[in-house]
């Protein structure tokens, strides 16, 4: 018996041995690997220099401001590469019950209704970009376009509708 | 139709789409937002959508979250795992019981590392259960105190629930794992002396390995001696003040690559595959967060929690009775949800009854993480038992669960203590200037 931990992407084996679940990602699923990994590495950098320059009396400027842009790096490709990989978190009490033709079903109601959500904040997301745009949001103290963040998210959200409704309606073997 | 029930018909909606296999994310934020756009108006739950999404994935207190992650998949990938079990045998295992003791100590040091029940409990079992056999320790008391030990991998820090509590209750992330350390560690405290009664009242329990000398036990301490510093470094300097949450995790990134570095092992591979676990694990959580959030949103706007905390008050119920029931609520929903789906539903609705009522959000936190764990070994669901039972599968489900009985009430008398005495969550906090 395989067991997967839900909260932690991990999986055990029957020898109890621990890894990560690796599912094959595609182009896309890359692309977001190597975004995001460009965004942690920049997150932990620009943190780790803005400690040591603290105590040694060297200032970074706008430093939370950079990591904060990271972060929306790091969180859309993050999302798009769970949503290519299927590592949402769900429940499986029931489904773990029925017949696989009966979970396939399910997975696709699943999939359908994750589309429509990601496509409903995408949509939300562009109403409130599209109120702000003249209004040259940007961040306090090194001036990062606040408008550019908000385009990469709406980007993410509309590619993870995409991905759910495409995983929904391929028919599996 | 009053808010009220639609209030309660969107949680029974959520129990049904999330029985159903929906993501729980997903789950969360559709319910949310229907019951959003039907007490407001549709467009407001769509603005409201796009407006919460993005201040979620723009945070830069969120950081902290993939940020503590990669620093866990490193020390995975530094081969920090099996460590602490085995200098804690070392140590104690001469003792009676002193086998189930050192599992205990290496359940709590791995927790620190790894944020996870599940990955504690089949790490440390896959090298202790082993030795406990050999040992000739009763299968079932083995297998109960790992079981048991797995679940101080939620609570202490830098520990993943506490992280994503912290975020949907918008709680210093700070503060809620200095609450964390007096609990946890007296959790692991609780079990051994459980260890050390039920081996005095039946030695045959867990009978003495042999004694390792001292030449042996003290040299044995450099192989995890980094990592305590590490976790010492990163947890006190958060304490102190030295640095913000996120700066920590930052700061325990860099140390571990350092760690990793010095054990010998890094490489581009293990980086990579470190950088993507990581990643995998941030988005569906993010997920999760934007969902509890417009959720939380659409509890508060139909005034559910107004009216049971005024039917506390009303009937003059002690608020000790009110934080009795909720922690039956978790107990029973705990037996079919998982950790993480069951934090997240209840959050938005026992959090402000609890506040109202004058507890402080903060143990409020611990309280949920500590009822929390007693889910991962409390029959039917007690993943926990699963992973151990996957491990030897000699050993009967029905012997493990009996195994764990000690350890439940150990459980139910900690969980007793910390409702108690809120001191035991809130001294460290306010002694730190959190």
């Amino acid at each position: 018996m395989t067991i997967k931990d839900e909260s932690s992407d991990l999986v055990i084996d029957d020898e109890g041995h621990v890894a990560h679940e690796a599912a094959p990602a595609g182009r896309i699923g890359e692309t977001a690997y190597l975004v995001g990994a460009v965004g942690l590495l920049t997150a932990t950098a620009t943190d780790a220099l803005a400690v040591a320059g603290r105590h040694t009396g060297f200032h970074l400027l706008g430093s939370i401001e950079i990591v904060q842009s990271a972060v929306v790096f790091i969180a859309s490709a993050a999302m798009v590469a769970a949503t290519v990989v299927g590592s949402h978190a769900s429940v499986h009490i029931l489904t773990e019950r029925l017949s696989e033709t009966r979970v396939r079903s399910l997975a696709k109601f699943a999939g359908l209704l994750s589309a429509l959500l990601f496509g409903i904040l995408a949509a939300g997301s562009i109403w409130v970009a599209s109120e702000l745009w003249s209004g040259f949001e940007q961040t306090e103290l090194i001036g990062i376009p606040l408008k550019w963040l908000r385009m990469i998210w709406i980007a993410a959200a509309l590619l993870i509708a995409f991905l759910f409704l495409r995983s929904a309606l391929r028919p599996k073997p | 139709m009053t808010p009220e029930l639609i209030g309660l018909a969107g949680i029974i909606l959520l129990l049904v789409l999330l029985t159903l296999g929906v993501p729980i994310g997903v789950t969360l934020a559709l319910v949310g937002m229907a019951g959003l756009a039907v007490l407001i108006t549709p467009e407001a739950a769509i603005i409201k959508g796009g407006v919460v999404s993005f201040e979620v994935i723009s945070k830069y207190e969120l950081g902290v979250l993939p940020l503590f992650l990669l620093m866990a998949h490193i020390c995975f990938a530094a081969g920090a795992s099996r460590d602490f079990f085995d200098v804690a045998a070392k140590f104690v295992g001469h003792r009676r019981g002193g086998l189930a003791l050192a599992s205990i100590g290496g359940c709590a040091g791995f927790g620190a590392i790894s944020g996870s029940s599940l990955a504690t409990v089949a790490t440390i079992s896959s090298v202790a259960l082993p030795e406990m056999r050999k040992a000739g320790y009763h299968p079932g008391f083995a297998s109960g105190a790992l079981a048991a030990g797995g679940t101080l991998g939620s609570l202490i820090p830098p520990s993943g629930a506490l992280i994503v509590f912290g975020i949907i209750a918008e709680q210093s992330i700070g503060k809620l794992f200095a609450a964390a350390i007096i609990p946890g560690l007296s959790q692991a405290l609780f079990y051994m002396a459980a260890i050390a009664l039920l081996c005095w009242w039946k030695p045959s329990l867990g009978p003495s390995a042999t004694r390792v000398p001292w030449r042996q036990r003290l040299p044995s301490l450099r192989k995890i001696i980094d990592l305590l510093l590490l976790i010492i470094f990163v947890i006190g300097g958060l304490m102190v003040g030295w640095f913000t949450p996120t700066e920590a995790a930052s700061v325990g990134v860099v140390g571990a690559l350092l760690l990793w570095t010095l054990r010998g092992g890094i490489s581009w591979k293990g980086l990579f595959e470190a950088l993507r676990s990581t990643l995998r694990t941030t988005g569906m959580i993010y997920i999760v967060i934007i969902g509890a959030i417009l959720f939380a949103t659409f509890i508060s706007t139909t005034g559910i929690t107004d009216i049971m905390s005024s039917a506390v008050t009303d009937f003059h119920a002690s608020p000790l009775i009110a934080i009795l029931v909720m922690a039956l609520v978790l107990l029973i929903l705990g037996s079919f949800l998982d950790g993480l789906a069951l934090m997240l539903l209840t959050t938005p609705i026992f959090l402000p009854i609890a506040v109202e009522l004058g507890y402080s959000p903060i143990w409020f936190g611990i309280f949920l993480v500590r009822t929390m764990e007693i889910g991962f070994v409390h029959p039917p669901l007690g993943l926990n038992v699963y992973v151990i039972q996957a491990m030897a599968k000699d050993i009967p489900l029905a012997t493990i669960f009996r195994g764990i009985i000690p350890f439940l009430v150990v459980d139910f008398l900690h969980l007793g203590l910390l409702i108690a005495v809120p001191a035991l969550s809130l001294w460290l906090p306010s002694v730190t200037g959190q």
